[in-house]
């Protein structure tokens, strides 16, 4: 055969056409048949202890989805970030996820700052976002989802309890920080309703270890009920100090950070035996639903792994209820998604019924008040149905669709 | 009347403390003039040696008193060996070595240990006085505390070795005319202030959580603390610690923690505006 310049050309465009429509048709196929959703987490660095869990959880669900047959005939792929607490990260990761993996939500960036350095990446390239961290509350925007609890959904219930069983008068210890200040005056509000008092709101910085005058100041002041909002190494000072003087069993310890950071398993039982916290899910928690679910978190991670609280459970019901969402809209838009939670999505899972609330884009919940002895969560009181606070009114995405601002609570 | 010997338990523990975490800085920064940025990873690894002792089944005491003292002093060698040695006198490329040394050793406890908080529970119980209580155990740490003080006060004033070692200090050209091998002085000086900064560390372990980067908490201070003290080496610093401390204590206790120690800081700058070679300088006449 003479190869003709014509047909030497004619020849290689439709096979370059071929190859071109077979690496399309490859791309096709394979973009029909998975679908990716990003975990952005702290999973090296101080932060990792919450972090490392939460992507855990977050692999749970999605290996759970995967083995009933993926969604909308497609499989979910997690692609994996490590946040390694350092905030510069977030936005760097948050756009990866977006524009080189074109996943179709992202979860994580659970600290506050990292949130907030998250939050306007993925508004602009409408990602939707899925914030499983419990927090302050009062975040209301059109492109996040608040899948924990919000500051008034721990610490009302919490506080109601206090007052009607430990006694009126509260001393607030926390640390110096944006989210404690926030609790700090939810105290108030609380004490305001439920005829209590606030007798001190002590602030400590965050790299503080002697808690000597702080125990002195609170002996002095004879409250009924500490509620304490220490977080991070420094502050576990404070529970051995506290454990160290006695105090353990003359005044109650309340918190709703405690054992975040699974304090309870690294502090011994006689500095912690007593305290008393508010969660939505702990890991004791003895229904079938959770039992299932443990079964899968030891499928994945093995026998010893690490204690799921109710910090990074967040990580398994936000893909749950994202799931959940994708099924009843029918489409991995982010629009029809975002529509489908805002109407209501209801998941009965390990920590009971969840259902997303359009206006305020946070979720109601069960939240169970849990004391622990010898390093074992066990149930005092289950306050069922807790809806987020919508901040008179403030908190609604459907009139306030431009809303970014974060709402702070007011007395 | 319980109040105010609370009060003063709060006074006397704030001072103990401020002069635990300093006197190992004492001895390498104020006697040698080698800054140590890597003094609070030094309390660090006290404190890791301290707990990993104890979970292996060693009594607390003996983790405290001897395993970790002698394995910072070991780390302590090691490190004069390999950097400080090469570096006496470099006042800023020792203070960048010793810089790049605590980001090591965080990264080394944390890779071996991982980022997770560990620690072992206050022994001997508590104290009740009145209406209030307090822990034995920091009683017991007040006391080590001022016995540490009055060794080292001893060592360098009453003992040979002492002497040499002020006089290797002070003048070691000097001092090596006269016959005194400088080089091995400066070593056993620094293995003598790390060992000091593990044992501060380990003592420290029982009432605070033990993690990597804990040795942030301290450093500041305890520069501070030297540095406020002047040229007296114990006398100095004990002097700038019973100053700083019963401020920083009494105003957490008075008005915020914050205030407390935003004054600790005020007072440190009040002091050296007035004294610019520390306190001691009032007595040691080098004013």
């Amino acid at each position: 055969m003479k190869l003709s310049r014509r047909t030497f050309l004619g020849a290689s465009t439709a096979l370059s056409a071929a190859s071109i429509a077979g690496s399309f048709s490859e791309r096709a196929s394979a973009a029909a048949d998975t679908v990716v959703i990003a975990s952005l987490h702290d999973l090296s660095g101080p932060l990792d202890i919450y972090g490392a869990p939460s992507s855990l959880c977050m692999k749970v669900a999605v290996e759970e989805i995967n083995a009933d047959g993926g969604l909308l005939g497609k499989k979910v792929e997690l692609r994996v970030y490590d946040g390694q607490s350092d905030i510069n990260k977030y936005p760097q990761y948050a756009q990866k996820a977006a524009l080189n993996d074109r996943v179709v939500m992202v979860q994580g960036a659970l600290s506050g700052a990292a949130r907030e350095a998250t939050r306007p990446v993925l508004r602009k390239y409408k990602i939707p976002f899925i914030y499983g961290s419990f927090y302050e509350g009062g975040l209301c925007e059109k492109n996040t989802f608040c899948v924990n609890t919000g500051g008034t959904q721990q610490v009302v219930p919490l506080l109601e309890w206090s007052f009607k069983n430990l006694g009126k008068k509260l001393y607030y210890i926390a640390s110096d920080y944006n989210a404690p200040r926030n609790f700090g005056t939810w105290n108030h509000v609380l004490a305001k309703r439920e005829g209590g008092q606030v007798v001190a709101d002590d602030y400590y910085p965050l790299d503080v270890t002697d808690f000597t005058s702080a125990i002195a100041k609170i002996q002095t002041a004879k409250p009924d009920i500490v509620h304490s909002c220490l977080v991070g190494g420094p502050a576990m000072s404070f529970y051995r100090q506290w454990a160290a003087a006695g105090m353990l069993n003359k005044i109650p310890i309340i918190s709703i950070v405690f054992a975040a950071g699974n304090e309870h398993e690294v502090l011994a039982p006689e500095e912690t035996d007593g305290v008393i916290v508010a969660y939505n899910y702990f890991q004791e928690l003895d229904t079938p639903k959770n039992k299932e679910f443990l079964a899968k978190v030891e499928a994945v991670a093995g026998k010893d792994h690490p204690y799921i609280n109710g910090e990074v459970f967040g990580g398994y019901s936000g893909v749950m209820l994202w799931a959940e969402a994708v099924k009843r809209a029918g489409s991995f838009e982010r629009e029809a998604v975002l529509a489908a939670l805002e109407g209501g999505i209801r998941w009965d899972g390990p920590a009971g019924i969840m259902t997303t609330d359009g206006p305020t884009h946070n979720t109601t919940q069960d939240v169970h008040i849990i004391k622990v002895k010898n390093r074992v969560w066990s149930l005092i009181e289950k306050k069922e149905q807790i809806p987020p606070d919508t901040y008179g009114g403030k908190c609604n995405v459907f009139t306030n669709p431009n809303q970014t601002d974060f709402l702070m609570p007011q007395i | 009347m319980d109040q105010f010997v609370i009060l003063c338990f709060a006074v006397v523990n704030s001072i103990a403390l401020l002069a635990l975490i300093s006197l190992g800085l004492a001895v390498i920064f104020g006697m040698m003039r080698v800054i140590n940025f890597a003094h609070g990873e030094f309390i660090m690894l006290g404190a890791y040696a301290t707990v990993i002792a104890n979970h292996a089944g060693l009594n607390l005491w003996l983790s405290m008193m001897v395993v970790a003292p002698i394995t910072v002093g070991l780390i302590g060698a090691l490190v004069e060996r390999l950097i400080i040695r090469r570096l006496y006198g470099h006042l800023v490329t020792t203070m960048l070595a010793t810089w790049g040394l605590s980001l090591f050793l965080i990264g080394a406890v944390t890779a071996m240990f991982g980022n997770t908080t560990m620690g072992v529970s206050a022994p001997l119980g508590n104290i009740p006085i009145g209406a209030y209580s307090i822990g034995a155990y920091q009683l017991v740490l007040i006391a080590i505390t001022a016995l540490l003080v009055l060794c080292s006060l001893l060592a360098l004033h009453g003992t040979k070795y002492g002497l040499i070692a002020r006089a290797a200090m002070q003048n070691s050209e000097m001092a090596a005319t006269l016959g005194v091998d400088c080089d091995r002085v400066y070593a056993v000086t620094f293995i003598i202030g790390a060992a000091i900064s593990g044992l501060a560390g380990a003592l420290l372990a029982p009432i605070s959580g033990v993690l990597p980067h804990m040795g942030a908490a301290y450093v500041a201070r305890a520069f501070v603390t030297v540095i406020s003290g002047g040229g007296a080496l114990i006398t100095g610093f004990l002097s700038a610690a019973t100053i700083l401390g019963p401020v920083e204590a009494l105003l957490s206790y008075f008005a915020t923690p914050v205030v407390g120690q935003a004054s600790l800081l005020l007072l440190a700058v009040i002091i050296l505006r007035l004294f610019p070679t520390g306190v001691s300088s009032f007595w040691t006449g080098g004013r």
